[in-house]
């Protein structure tokens, strides 16, 4: 049989209603638990495997892909609306979703996260299905100094998201990668700034800071500022749904998304943050209407949104072609098809077709699935912010704080989300943009141990950096578009004065 | 930190001065582990503590960049023209510490149920006796749900002991 | 002033109303490795075959990545003890970690309850690279140690060591060994297969499949006897008196009574010996080295003196 004859039969296994019956519930499932802040995908799908125990292949097959994609879509919705990113993979969506949702477009903003989600995953899913063993190939001619390289590009590239003022920008990136440094140093085992407090030594969580420094920095914030800013929260202004204008602006979005996120989720050591990162900061140069990034802009929550899913599905690819689990959540979906007798490696694809042509076909419905379901919730989601302040920004809390405490209630995880919750309330008072100390602490650890790496295999030798033609062309363009708009501000520096003078948001 | 909040525009920004000086002093904390470290750099030349060392270095060119700006009476990091209010800041502060305290011994719903009701009175909803056995209430549903229905483990106490037979 | 009256009183309540809490029979297993190692993958298999054989009625696994298992480790120390539902997976790596990392926390501080398996370390190549035989290798790293790079698990650990205890063998400064740590087995897998490094180390169940599908090459595996699955030869067969095994082993957390570890050693005991369990050590190739109780107590006594002592012989441990 053909690759296409397989996915046809798949298709028509999962679409018998019985079997839709489980998907249906698998992605309320996922959503209802991946909503939670702080609970990613990855443990989504750990915690509520057990639920697909027991049923037929075909069934729990397709519950579990529909887990997956719901406890993935749940994230989202908590970003847009509360500001409470669920993941690391959904910080960038909090950015421009959150601002969106706060002048009353809370809509448009799930719907184009909905519908870019499933069109990222859609095309993701077949080119998974056709493209997988080449794609791989190309995954692993990256070493450690391509992935160096590729870190650089983001580094530079995300300063996008930093905000009007450089110095205030930049401070914020350092702090976040001085707490990146906390912890055991992975090369050599050595502990850095733990400073004798066992939880320290396994650093700090990405998930702890974001959550902290977006949701509970902001509750204080908004608490501090009174009533003033109270009639600046609307919850529905003009259609819940997408307008033309919001379809013109979001459909290149998804699919730049879906070319960025999907190769970089096939990368054994990419990471799915990545791809948001570079997807918001392709969006905002490439947008027509760049000045309402930082305000609600759509593209900036369609792009990332879309690379978020695209990457998921990348992450399947070495996972089924090598059997390399390249992250957490390949890592479950690992226990997970070896629950269905699949055991993952290299000759997957020759030794057990129908089982891994029956998941793609799951993660096709489980998409629609996910896409049907909650289009319709949209309407109902948005009214959350209708909820009158005291109880929202009280029940935003407890939410908050749930995702923590379910994962780890160690008075210390909780004593960083305090701590990090007065940080962020600070640094809002004082207009120093959030999101650039998260990505310092995801992407600064990451940077270093591939420098390291990179230098041991080299010997210490620097020009190694510059020796692969890949990881030389991705510095050459992490330079330019470091110096290109430098020099361009420097042409017209009158204008960047008058743009410092009035930097606050 | 609090008391720089009304920082002026003519004299230097005192906001700045102090931000300047918390990254110095930052940096200088991560320069110093850096060079306490053992060095284990091996082949790659860069140690455990390289990285410290270029981050805090980088820190007092911001801090010295923080000092300067405030001199030159730019409005740096003044605050918004709103002047915050504090209280309500420390109810819902109040509110996380209790919650960090009880959890172990008090058990989910209690302690989440005191974060919530210090949060509404932050947000001006300051009759106790409404809101915190609404979020109480509210916590039981969500340990119901998530403990018992989707097992997720949150910890226990009398209430939920009570409730769901622990 | 209204709060403290509350939580005094709760507290109070609390403190009359406190019933021992009913014996678990879910269990958390905490495997401290990054996704897709050894530790990982032993977790998992646990998890697999103790829901099946009807042992536990849930089981869920937690990765707490990082420094040979040691973050782990101090996790689990820190945050289970008295809770017989949480268990934690290590091994000899762990061993080691602990002495190179100086960890305030070590295997005294939880409650061994069996090793499970053993497995040989193996030394490969990809399949595109030019080296046929270990002693090539050896002899590369003769000429220049820095020339060999090695893509291994965390730093100071069983890889680690084996690769000391062969440059040691043969005559190559253990000290002078270009050792690159990955936080996972999946990324080393990766990086060999890349052809990143000149050679990986890593347990041989890793690299059966990549040889099976022709990906990959074993020079040499680490153990006494040649390992099932491949003809790579031993290390001691091809010169170098090394001998090296990779055993896992299963721990409880610290602080339980009699009774309770007793009962998670019934519960480990039921596991080791379902058929579920023997079916699942076939496929991934592991070897039954179950021991438990005084004798594994010993065992694991004496694993930790003679690790000291290589260590300090290869330098990484002051």
């Amino acid at each position: 049989m053909t690759t296409f004859d397989f996915l046809m039969q798949g298709l028509v296994v999962a679409m018998s209603p019985m079997i839709l019956m489980y998907a249906l519930i698998g992605v309320t499932l996922g959503t209802a638990v991946g909503v939670l802040p702080g609970i990613g995908p990855a443990l989504t799908v750990a915690l509520l495997l057990p639920v697909t125990y027991g049923l037929d292949p075909a069934g729990s097959l397709i519950m579990f892909a529909g887990i997956y994609y719901g406890g993935m879509y749940g994230g989202s919705t908590t970003s847009i609306l509360l500001n409470t990113p669920g993941e690391s993979a959904s910080i960038v969506t909090a950015l421009e979703g959150n601002k969106m949702a706060r002048a009353g477009r809370g809509g448009p903003a799930l719907a184009t996260a909905a519908i870019g989600s499933f069109v990222a995953g859609l095309i993701a899913t077949l080119a998974l299905a056709f493209l997988a063993p080449y794609v791989v190939k190309l995954a692993l001619i990256f070493g450690p100094r391509e992935y160096f390289a590729l870190m650089m590009l983001a580094f530079v590239t995300v300063s996008a998201a930093f905000g009007d003022s450089a110095m205030k920008g930049l401070t914020s990136l350092f702090v976040g990668l001085a707490l990146g440094l906390v912890g055991i140093d992975q090369l050599t085992g050595q502990t850095r700034l733990a400073f004798d407090v066992p939880e320290l030594r396994d650093g700090i969580e990405i998930t702890t800071l974001a959550v902290a420094l977006f949701a509970i920095g902001e509750a204080l914030f908004v608490a501090s500022q009174g009533n003033v800013i109270a009639d600046t929260i609307q919850a529905v202004k003009g259609s819940v749904w997408m307008t033309r204008a919001d379809w013109a602006r979001s459909w290149k979005p998804w699919l730049r998304g879906t070319v960025i996120g999907f190769p970089i989720g096939a990368m054994p050591a990419g990471g799915a943050e990545i791809g948001t990162f570079l997807s918001y900061a392709a969006e905002k140069r490439l947008s027509k209407h760049p000045e309402e990034f930082g305000h609600g802009a759509i593209e900036g929550v369609a792009g990332p949104e879309a690379a978020n899913n695209a990457s998921a599905a990348g992450t399947l690819v070495p996972l089924l072609t090598l059997g390399l689990p390249t992250s957490a959540t390949a890592a479950i979906l690992l226990a997970g098809f070896q629950q269905f007798g699949l055991q993952p490696g290299p000759l997957l694809f020759a030794t057990s077709p129908q089982l891994v042509w029956g998941l793609i076909a799951s993660l096709l419905v489980a998409n629609i699935m996910l896409l049907v379901l909650n289009l319709p919730m949209i309407r109902l989601w948005v009214k959350l912010l209708m909820i009158p302040k005291p109880w929202l920004y009280a029940g935003i809390l407890v939410f908050a704080t749930l995702g923590t405490i379910g994962i780890n209630p160690s008075p210390v995880e909780l004593a960083m989300l305090l701590i990090f919750g007065v940080m962020g309330f600070l640094m809002r008072l004082y207009g120093y943009p959030i999101a650039p100390a998260v990505v310092g602490l995801i992407l600064g650890p990451m940077a270093e141990q591939h420098l390291r790496r990179a230098l041991a295999i080299s010997q210490g030798d620097w020009t190694t950096l510059l020796a692969s033609p890949i990881s030389a062309v991705i510095l050459l363009v992490a330079t330019l578009a470091l110096v290109v708009p430098m020099l361009m501000r420097m042409r017209g520096k009158g204008q960047l004065l008058s743009q410092m003078a009035s930097d606050e948001d | 930190m609090t008391e720089n909040t009304t920082a002026t525009k003519r004299r230097p920004d005192g906001a700045a001065l102090i931000v300047a000086a918390v990254l110095a002093a930052l940096g200088l904390l991560l320069i110093r582990e850096g060079f306490s470290i053992p060095d284990k750099a091996g082949y790659a030349g860069i140690g455990s503590g390289g990285m410290p060392k270029v981050i805090g270095f980088g820190m007092l060119i911001l801090s010295a960049g923080h000092v300067l700006a405030a001199f030159r009476n730019a409005k740096t990091v003044a605050a918004d023209d709103v002047k915050p209010q504090f209280g309500p800041v420390l109810w819902i502060m109040a509110g996380l510490l209790l919650q960090l305290l009880l959890l172990r011994h008090a058990g989910f719903a209690i302690a989440s149920g005191l974060l919530f009701a210090c949060t509404a009175a932050g947000f001006g909803k300051r009759n106790l006796a409404l809101t915190l056995p609404i979020g109480i209430a509210l916590a039981l549903l969500i340990y119901g749900i998530f403990d018992q229905l989707l097992k997720l483990k949150l910890p226990a106490g009398v209430l939920e002991k009570l409730l769901f037979g622990g | 002033m209204k709060h403290t009256l509350l939580s005094a009183a709760f507290a109070a309540a609390l403190v009359t109303g406190f019933a021992a809490p009913a014996l678990a029979t879910d269990y958390m297993i905490m495997a401290p490795a990054a996704p897709g190692g050894g530790w990982d993958s032993t977790a998992r298999s646990m998890q697999e075959v103790l829901q099946t054989e009807g042992i536990s009625p849930s089981v869920q696994v937690q990765n707490v990545p990082g420094a040979g298992g040691t973050v782990g480790l101090a996790q689990f120390a820190s945050t289970s003890a008295g809770d017989p539902s949480q268990l934690i997976v290590g091994g000899y790596v762990m061993v080691g970690a602990i002495l190179n990392n100086d960890s305030p926390v070590s295997l005294a501080d939880v409650t061994p309850i069996a090793r499970l398996t053993g497995e040989a370390v193996a030394i490969a190549v990809s399949a595109a690279s030019p080296i046929q035989n270990i002693n090539e290798l050896v002899d590369m790293m003769k000429a220049d140690p820095g020339s060999v790079s090695w893509a291994g698990g965390s730093a100071g650990g069983v890889d680690h060591i084996t690769v000391g205890l062969l440059a040691k063998a043969a005559g190559v400064d253990p000290t002078k060994i270009n050792y690159v740590a990955f936080s996972g087995g999946g990324e080393a897998l990766a990086a060999i297969l890349g052809n990143q490094v000149t050679v990986g180390i890593s347990g041989v169940g890793e690299f059966l499949p990549q040889v099976e599908a022709g990906t990959m090459r074993i020079l040499a595996v680490s153990t006494a006897d040649k390992w099932v699955g491949t003809d790579a030869p031993t290390l001691i067969e091809s010169g170098y008196d090394v001998n090296v095994q990779n055993w896992r082993m299963v721990a409880a957390a610290p602080g339980l009574s009699a009774e309770q570890k007793a009962a998670v050693s019934a519960d480990i005991d039921k596991m080791v010996q379902s058929a579920g369990w023997k079916s699942m050590l076939e496929t991934k190739g592991w070897a039954d080295t179950y021991l438990a109780g005084a004798d594994f107590d010993a065992q694991l006594a004496k694993d930790v003196e003679s690790t000291t002592t290589i260590l300090k012989e290869i330098g990484l441990v002051k």
